[in-house]
């Protein structure tokens, strides 16, 4: 009778416990977000926080950067195995950002605490936030490194918090390493902060429902969420589907680096195989295998209804093998901080991979760079030393039922632009132009978005500049007949007069009569331009966005150049007649 | 014989409320909105609440609209153009260069209300600190003008980089095309929102261009057919923020009343609060399709400074934004979720039940309106409980069927989940209960106040029938429950004041702040508000201010809202703001540090012109017993006794001053229903509102 009062009442209070917990974990976000300092985690939401269970599985997550899909799962066991739960006291916090245990790029710093009820282990909540600055050789700690000790301090999990309270020998220890130390202060006090406002609500929720009810649940949770991911999984098109992806160059040398995507999908079941990725490079284009494991999961979740939560269950549900000692899963002591560009790229790759099983459900090629700018020096107006640091949006890839949109994020980053009047009043630049790069898209059935430009010149010094990026000589391709987009370029502008092109991945000194310009790649097309609908090409060319000569060229559409009428008769033509040639 | 009236157009009804203020006596009406033109519904209602000759008698019309928004979701605006700095055309394309779903391939950036083609760039440039690093060049000003005459634009909206430290090029350009363009409507960034970061401001700028000769026509009608019919006095419009503007001043400000609907509720709760003595009140107004709530701290709503609007707007709650236009006018800081009567009970492919988003409206209606609905909602689920009588709905107007109530939660719900009939529909209203829960928490706890501190306020429809299980829940002591619960947003239109909010960007640390500055923009700003309150026809001494500052630590980029007493600034002051944002950190976040520089980024200050009120007239006395209000009694289904039990069934309109109603219970008016849970009382307090608390 009382399994059977249980079992009555369970999906119902499963529903409750659920929405409580995952309260509880968002929660804790906003109020990292917040009360950070920096733009990175308060404006750009580059943060994550999660909830774990006593063995360690991962219960709730909230994050607006699915790049941290794969980042807590593997930090806070390796994190809390450092001490062993055993040596782990109510209020305790871990600071940790070590890449090689199982993490991602030093900036990236976690804190895991131990949560308890009643002295007794609950579980543990982590949250992940990006800082701007963890030193390093250029400002933002983003360079052109080789092994991980250029990267900047390295945190191998240290009891920050005791008690509640940060230890101030160990705080000045890592802050004096650091560059932009206010924001340092405030970013570690936001953390220390979410992770006790965690520990408050749980023992709220096991107040309320009772340490078994809550357990229960957790476990119910998992089961529940396997189900329904194996449940889609089931409904794909069994097979093995092959593809690869690059990266133009590690940023040493020229070479660019391979990695094959073998995709399996068995029953229920999805495997990922990158066997045959490169070895790890003596250059910063190095993922870890959590990075790895971030770019394959978001490919998956991206397939599945957005309302399957993400948790231990979730993460039963996809394998991926990466061998060790590759640019896809480096052992130390590998550089690591490029490995986000490595990241995107694996996601491209295996959307590649899912696009021979399922067509009509990916997109075409995306900008395939996260395109890090990162820039530094000493602020003539106050004379302290400040560094700022960036990612821009370019092109998405067409899809198969519309266009790719224009100058946004793509895949497992979301990062939003910094104002540029916010920019201006706290950093000493002036942004020229901001604004989207005709004739970028992939041309296709469905284009690919457009990319943006972004000029920059700084006020009254000279700046140390840094780009880590990717893209500038192998465009985002197009699929099914669709084109490739633009690729980027990076450029300097020196007094105004002598343009000098420079690598996707560099520190240059640029002055105040400078302008350093960005140009990110357009997305790929879908689909056979000439397919394309002319009323849409005609959109495209009286919004400026695609010039008459494109229209003609690419799509065989043909556009007065001052009355901007179509002519149809004259565009059936040229369309017949580049079908013919094959184009 | 003064009288004013109040008219809220919603998504089925348009609601008047007729106010005697020298008597106290009210007259209500209840009339089909008619969405093809809403003025239709206006008129009738406001001549349902008329009678003969009192025409003359109205000093003012308040009205609620949804005009505005509706315009936007539907993508209804008015032709526009938009001129901004050299290099900086896509502002509007660009946006935030966010996705506003993490997962979905197939997302939309929200399209520009003012397409590419119809975006300028002139040549000029301004410097964050408002030096001019570029001046404006009036040629290329003049061919921008010539280009949206030709592109016969019907309005304009005017961004310019750093305009709301620097005006001048901003004003310079609008007179330039107001030259060549005579009749646009103009629209300049550094007037009606004077705040950093750009996209922002640029959209507020566009939301109130592309909308202002929409609400102008909309408003210039109404004021048309008031005058037709010898409706006197003013037309008034409620603001977003809860306060009245002329509807002179809204057909030039027409983005703060784009929430001017949700707004009403809000401000009637905080009126109630206050006339029952309670300062901290939660609003809580569930009807058909969304439950809202909001908090009321000290007397005030709750106030946020910037939302989103349009069809896919992302709620302020999430990580998430960039679905809707972003708005940066004053708003009641209201959280809307999809759980009304109407919300559909649904099993998910993992086998849970789940309860909403998705409503089935006034149409195809719950499946026991039998009007085509087959799907079950939350109100069959009240149905199947006994909690809603059957041939007492809207005071039996419409007959409901109990029997399709069941059928539809036994095929959708209890037969795939093994449950019985009841079980399901408890789990349904368990369910949408979480998620009203949640909604309460959201803007208490999560604010960072404790709702044991605060009453409840419940209206809306479906509000009362769900109350009592929300606070026993949270730990609320005391909910009020108002009379006629589904004209409570009505009557909110009369009890509150004209109100402008004046700000401006002025970036500085806290402490070496120029305080003769400040206290210039203050005064600036008082002048401007006694100017515009009096052109409204506000008198002198009815105007007061409320004044403050949005300030953060050096380095943040969120900033909190801190008030500072009216008066001159004075160099002691300083520290004492800096306290109190400290104190306000502490409250919101958990954590202060009193050594940390901070910085002052807004100045704020609301110029408020009191209004009369209403008179509430009180009920007649009575004893405790309510017995000449009992209707008999009827089986109602609670969870807590996991059975049906015997309820005691009052009519609301019989109760007097002084009944008592002890739990279970249910007490029906016209429009609501008021479930009473076993170990609760409620008390008719004086002016009829229900005030409901735990027995013991």
């Amino acid at each position: 009778m009382e399994g059977q009062t249980v079992r009555r009442h369970d999906p119902i209070r499963f529903e409750v416990v659920r929405n409580a917990l995952q309260a509880a974990v968002e929660e804790s976000g906003v109020a990292l977000a917040r009360s950070a300092y920096s733009t990175n985690i308060k404006t750009r939401l580059d943060f994550s926080c999660a909830i774990f269970d006593k063995d360690l599985k991962v219960v709730v997550q909230a994050f607006s950067q699915p790049s941290h899909l794969g980042s807590l799962v593997f930090a806070v066991p390796s994190t809390v195995g450092v001490y062993g739960p055993a040596e782990l006291r109510p209020g305790d916090g871990i600071l940790v950002n070590d890449a090689h245990m199982n993490m991602s790029h030093l900036n990236d710093i976690s804190l895991v605490s131990p949560l308890f009820y009643k002295d007794r282990l609950f579980g543990y909540s982590a949250n992940l936030a990006h800082h701007v600055d963890i030193g390093g050789r250029a400002p933002g700690s983003i360079a052109v490194t080789t092994d991980i000790y250029q990267e900047g301090i390295i945190l191998p999990g240290v009891k920050l918090v005791k008690k509640g309270e940060i230890d101030n020998d160990i705080y000045r220890l890592v802050a004096a390493n650091v560059r932009g130390k206010k924001e340092f202060g405030g970013d570690i006090r936001a953390q220390v902060a979410a992770n006790k406002l965690a520990q408050r609500r749980i023992v709220e929720i096991i107040d309320k429902f009772g340490v078994g009810f809550v357990e229960t649940t957790i476990e119910r949770l998992y089961e529940y969420t396997q189900r329904r991911t194996e449940a889609e999984m089931a409904k794909w098109p069994e097979g093995v589907y092959e593809a690869e992806t690059f990266l133009d160059d590690d940023g040493v040398t020229a070479r660019p680096i391979r990695i094959p995507i073998r995709l399996t999908i068995k029953g229920s079941h999805v495997e990922f195989d990158l066997t045959g990725a490169e070895a790890q490079r003596k250059a910063p284009m190095n993922s870890t295998y959590a990075q790895a494991y971030s770019s394959v999961v978001y490919s998956i979740k991206a397939l599945l209804p957005s309302d399957i939560p993400v948790n231990h269950g979730f993460y039963q549900t996809v394998k991926l093998i990466a061998p060790k000692g590759t640019v896809v899963n480096c052992s130390h002591p590998a550089a690591v901080v490029g490995g986000w560009e490595v990241g995107i790229k694996v996601v491209e790759g295996c959307f590649r991979a899912l696009a021979k099983a399922m067509p009509d459900r990916v997109a075409a090629e995306g900008k395939k760079t996260i395109l890090h700018i990162a820039f530094g020096g000493v602020d003539p107006r106050s004379n302290e030393s400040y560094v700022y640091l960036e990612t821009l949006a370019g092109g998405y890839g067409g899809r198969p039922t519309k266009d790719g949109e224009d100058a946004v994020q793509a895949h497992h980053q979301n990062t939003e632009n910094a104002p540029v009047e916010e920019m201006e009043i706290g950093y000493p630049v002036i942004i020229e132009r901001y604004e989207l790069v005709e004739d970028s898209d992939g041309p296709g059935e469905y284009r690919g978005g457009l990319g943006l430009r972004r000029v920059y010149r700084f006020r009254d010094h000279d700046a140390t500049v840094t780009f880590l990026a990717d893209t500038v000589k192998i465009p985002p391709h197009g699929m099914l007949g669709g084109m490739d987009g633009r690729p980027a370029e990076f450029s300097v502008l020196r007094n105004g007069k002598n343009k000098e092109i420079l690598p996707s991945k560099v520190t240059f000194t640029a002055s105040s009569r400078d302008s350093v310009e960005i140009r990110t790649p357009g997305g790929g097309g879908y689909g056979s331009p000439l397919d394309r609908d002319e009323s849409a090409v005609l959109g495209d060319v009286i919004q400026g966005k695609i010039s008459t000569t494109r229209a003609k060229d690419s799509y065989g559409v043909v556009i007065d150049i001052t009355t901007l009428a179509l002519d149809r008769d004259a565009t059936a033509e040229l369309r017949t007649r580049m079908r013919a040639r094959g184009e | 014989m003064r009288k004013r009236i109040g008219v809220d157009i919603g998504g089925t009804f348009t609601d008047a409320i007729l106010v005697d203020l020298d008597t106290g006596s009210t007259k209500t009406a209840k009339v089909p909105t008619t969405p093809s033109d809403p003025s239709v519904g206006f008129m009738n209602s406001v001549l349902r609440v008329l009678d003969d000759g009192t025409a003359q008698d109205v000093i003012q019309t308040v009205h609620a609209t949804t005009i505005a928004t509706n315009a936007i979701i539907e993508g209804n605006v008015a032709k526009g153009g938009f001129v901004t700095t050299e290099g900086f055309r896509d502002i509007l394309e660009i946006q935030r260069q966010i996705r506003p779903k993490l997962y979905d391939i197939f997302f939309n950036k929200p399209k520009p209300l003012i397409p590419r083609h119809r975006a300028y760039e002139v040549k000029e440039r301004v410097t964050a600190e408002g030096d001019v690093l570029t001046p404006l060049d009036e040629k290329s000003a003049r061919s921008v003008a010539l280009a949206l005459k030709k592109a016969e634009v019907e309005a304009v909206a005017i961004c310019l980089l750093h305009s709301y430290v620097n005006p001048d090029h901003e004003r310079r350009l609008a007179s330039i095309i107001s030259e060549h363009c005579p009749g646009v409507f103009i629209t300049v960034s550094s007037e009606i929102s004077p705040q950093f970061r750009e996209y922002v401001r640029a959209s507020t700028t566009v939301i109130n261009a592309v909308i202002m000769p929409v609400v102008f026509r909309y408003l210039a009608k109404l004021e048309s057919q008031l005058s037709t019919r010898k409706v006197a006095g003013e037309l008034y419009v409620m603001q977003s923020s809860g306060g009245l503007m002329t509807s002179a001043v809204a057909k030039e400000k027409p983005a703060y009343l784009i929430e001017s609907g949700p707004a009403a509720g809000a401000i009637a709760a905080s009126y109630i609060g206050k006339m029952l003595g309670e300062h901290n009140v939660i609003s809580f107004d569930m009807g058909g399709t969304t439950a809202k709530a909001s908090s009321i701290e000290r007397g005030q709503p709750r106030m946020a400074r910037s939302y989103e609007v349009g069809p896919a707007a992302t709620p302020e709650t999430g990580l998430t934004k960039g679905g809707g236009y972003p708005l940066k006018t004053p708003v009641i800081d209201l959280v809307e979720i999809g759980a009304g009567g109407g919300s559909i009970a649904w099993i998910d492919s993992g086998g849970a039940l789940k309860v909403g988003p998705r409503s089935a409206g006034a149409s195809p209606g719950p499946a026991c309106y039998m009007t085509g609905g087959t799907e079950p909602t939350i109100t069959d689920a009240n149905l199947v409980l006994g909690r809603i009588d059957p041939s007492y709905f809207l005071g039996g107007e419409m007959k409901l069927n109990p029997e399709a109530a069941s059928n539809a939660i036994k095929e959708k719900c209890a037969t795939p989940l093994g449950y019985t009939i009841v079980e399901s529909a408890m789990g349904i209203v368990d369910i949408a209960n979480a998620s009203m829960l949640r909604a309460l928490s959201l803007v208490s706890v999560e604010r960072g106040y404790d709702p044991r501190e605060f009453s409840l306020v419940a209206f809306g429809g479906a509000g009362p029938m769900h109350v009592n299980a929300l606070a026993k829940e949270l730990g609320i002591p005391k909910v009020i429950i108002p009379h006629n619960p589904g004209l409570t947003s009505a009557l909110g239109l009369l009890v509150t004041d004209v109100k402008h909010e004046f700000v401006q960007t002025y970036v500085h640390q806290t402490s070496t702040i120029d305080i003769d500055r400040l206290n210039k923009i203050y005064e600036d700003f008082r002048n401007n508000a006694m100017k515009l309150l009096s052109s409204e026809g506000v008198r002198d001494e009815d105007v007061s201010f409320v004044r403050s500052l949005d300030m953060r630590y050096l380095g943040q980029s969120y900033e909190l809202l801190v008030e500072i007493p009216d008066g001159e600034v004075k160099p002691t002051d300083i520290r004492k703001i800096e306290e109190r944002f400290f104190a306000i950190h502490e409250r919101t976040y958990g954590h202060a540090v009193r050594t940390e520089p901070t910085q002052v980024v807004s100045v704020r200050l609301v110029g408020i012109g009191s209004i009369p009120k209403p008179r509430i007239n009180a009920l007649p006395r009575g004893n405790e017993s309510p017995i000449d209000a009992s209707k008999g009694t009827r089986n109602v289904y609670f969870s807590e006794a996991s059975s049906y039990l015997s309820a005691g069934v009052f009519e609301r309109t019989s109760l007097k001053w002084g009944n008592v109603v002890k739990g279970p219970a249910v007490i029906e008016d016209k429009d609501a229903t008021t479930i009473v849970h076993p170990g609760y009382r409620v008390e008719v307090e004086k002016y009829g509102y229900l005030v409901m608390t735990p027995s013991h």
